[in-house]
C-alpha cells in the first residue's frame, strides 16, 4: 500500500455514501436513485420501426420506477440512504420478467467490478389458493414462495465485428412450481438474439438468458437463504459485489453478504457469430422474474461500478 | 434542476375489454401527464373510455376525479394530473360492438 492508496482509502470510509462499497480504483459510476434513474432504462428487444416485431420474451420488460417502497401497512420504508429505490416490477402473469439495462463502452478491457444494496419482495396478496400448501405459522410467510428469480448480467462485445458474450448470475429462490432453492445460479448457453431468432438459428426463447429454460447450473457453494424477513412489507438491504474480467471473459467473483463465490473457473457461453455495431459495448443488466400470477419486485438503493483501468 | 421520467407502460397492446394499466409508483413528482395513441381502432361504434386512478399503496385504487378521457379513432389523447398521491393506473373502458383498441400508453412525470 503507498500512501496514495491509503489516503484513497481513507476518503472512501470517510464518506457516508461510499463507504458501504469496495471500489475498484477507478468509480466508473455511483448511482444514487434519490436523484433519478442514471440511465437504468427499460430493455426492448431490436425492431425497425414496427415494435410489433419485437420479440415477444424482449416485447414488454417494464420500465423502471423510482420507489419509496410504500406498502399499504405501514406506509413508506424508504431505502438505505434517502427515500427512493430503483424498483423493477413484473406484471402479475407467471414468467414475466423485468428487466433494467443499463449501456456504456469500455475504454480498455479488464476487470469491472458492479456493487449494489438490494431487496426482493413478492406483492402482497389477500387469498391465497386452497390448494397452496403453504401455510404462514408467524415466521414463515407463503409470499416467499411467491418470488421467482432475480438475474445480474452483462452484455460485452470486443470490437466491431467483434466476439459477443454475457455473464449472468441468478438467485433461483424458487422452482417452478413455488417449492424454496435459494441457489445462486450460472448459465451455460448463449442468449438467443434477435438475429439468431431471424435467422433461425434458435427457436423462440422461453427464458431471456439461455436457449433452453434448463440451461442453467449451480454455483458451487451458491446456497445462501436470503433475508426476505417474513413478510411483504419488511425490506432488508443485501449487499452484493460482483466482479467479471472482460481480458479472460469470464466472471471472477460474486459476494452477497459473507458468502463470496470464486467464479474463475465457471464458463462463460460465448457467441459462434460475430456482432457489427457493437464495438466495445459494456452493458450492466438487473431483471427480476415471477414464476405466479404474482408480482414480483426487485429494488435498488444505489449501484456503484469500479474497474481497473 | 428538475427530475423528469416518461415511462411507457403499455406497447403496442390491443385492448377488447375493461383493463387496468400496470401500478406505477410516481410520489417524486409533481406532476403526471398521461399519453395515450390509439394505432387502431375497430368495432361498430368503438368507444375507448379511460379513468386516471390514484393510490396510496398500489393495491387499491380509486377514481382520482376528473373528467375521463374518450377516443373514437386513431390518434394521440392526452391527460394532465396533479396531487395525485403515490401511485397512478389508468382504467379502462371498451364500448361498441366487437370494439377493440391497439394503444401505446406513455406517463410522463416531473418533479
Amino acid at each position: 500500500m503507498t500512501i496514495a492508496d491509503d489516503l484513497r482509502l481513507a476518503l472512501i470510509q470517510a464518506d457516508p455514501r461510499l463507504s458501504k462499497f469496495n471500489p475498484l480504483p477507478r468509480i466508473l459510476f455511483y448511482d444514487d436513485f434519490d436523484e433519478g434513474v442514471h440511465g437504468w432504462a427499460e430493455l426492448i428487444g431490436n425492431h425497425d420501426g414496427n415494435l410489433d416485431n419485437v420479440r415477444p420474451i424482449m416485447a414488454d420488460l417494464r420500465p423502471p420506477q423510482l420507489s419509496s417502497c410504500t406498502f399499504f401497512d405501514i406506509g413508506t420504508h424508504g431505502s438505505v440512504h434517502g427515500t427512493y429505490a430503483l424498483k423493477l416490477a413484473t406484471r402479475a402473469k407467471a414468467n414475466h420478467m423485468a428487466q433494467l439495462i443499463k449501456r456504456l463502452t469500455f475504454v480498455r478491457q479488464g476487470l469491472v467490478q458492479f456493487e449494489t444494496y438490494f431487496t426482493y419482495k413478492a406483492e402482497q396478496i389477500f387469498s391465497r389458493a386452497k390448494d397452496d400448501a403453504a401455510v404462514w405459522d408467524g415466521n414463515f410467510d407463503p409470499s416467499e414462495t411467491d418470488f421467482g428469480d432475480l438475474t445480474i448480467s452483462n452484455d460485452v462485445c470486443e470490437g466491431h465485428e467483434g466476439t459477443r458474450y454475457h455473464c449472468a448470475l441468478r438467485y433461483l429462490n424458487t422452482d417452478e412450481h413455488g417449492k424454496l432453492v435459494q441457489k445462486w445460479l450460472y448459465k451455460t448457453s448463449v442468449q438467443t438474439s434477435t438475429k439468431m431468432h431471424r435467422a433461425g438459428i434458435a427457436p423462440p426463447a422461453m427464458d431471456y438468458h439461455v436457449q433452453h429454460p434448463d440451461d442453467w447450473r449451480e454455483v458451487p457453494g451458491g446456497f445462501q437463504p436470503l433475508c426476505y424477513n417474513e413478510v411483504p412489507t419488511k425490506v432488508n438491504w443485501h449487499y452484493l459485489r460482483w466482479s467479471f474480467d472482460t481480458q479472460t471473459r469470464r466472471n471472477t467473483e460474486l459476494q452477497v453478504n459473507d458468502l463470496v463465490m470464486d467464479l474463475r473457473d465457471i464458463p462463460v457461453p460465448v457467441y459462434e457469430v460475430t456482432y457489427k455495431g457493437l464495438s466495445h459495448l459494456l452493458n450492466f443488466c438487473i431483471d427480476v422474474r415471477t414464476h405466479r400470477n404474482v408480482r414480483n419486485f426487485l429494488y435498488l438503493d444505489s449501484v456503484l461500478v469500479s474497474v481497473d483501468w | 434542476m428538475r427530475q423528469s421520467l416518461t415511462a411507457v407502460v403499455e406497447r403496442n397492446v390491443t385492448f377488447d375489454a375493461a383493463f387496468a394499466t400496470e401500478p406505477y409508483e410516481a410520489g417524486w413528482a409533481d406532476e403526471a401527464r398521461w399519453f395515450i395513441r390509439v394505432l387502431e381502432a375497430a368495432g361498430e361504434g368503438a368507444e375507448l373510455v379511460l379513468h386516471p386512478q390514484i393510490s396510496p399503496d398500489g393495491l387499491f385504487w380509486c377514481d382520482e376525479g376528473s373528467a375521463p378521457l374518450a377516443a373514437h379513432g386513431p390518434g394521440l389523447y392526452s391527460c394532465a394530473l396533479r396531487d395525485f398521491g403515490a401511485w397512478l393506473r389508468l382504467r379502462g373502458e371498451v364500448h361498441g360492438e366487437a370494439a377493440s383498441f391497439k394503444v401505446v400508453i406513455a406517463l410522463a412525470l416531473k418533479g
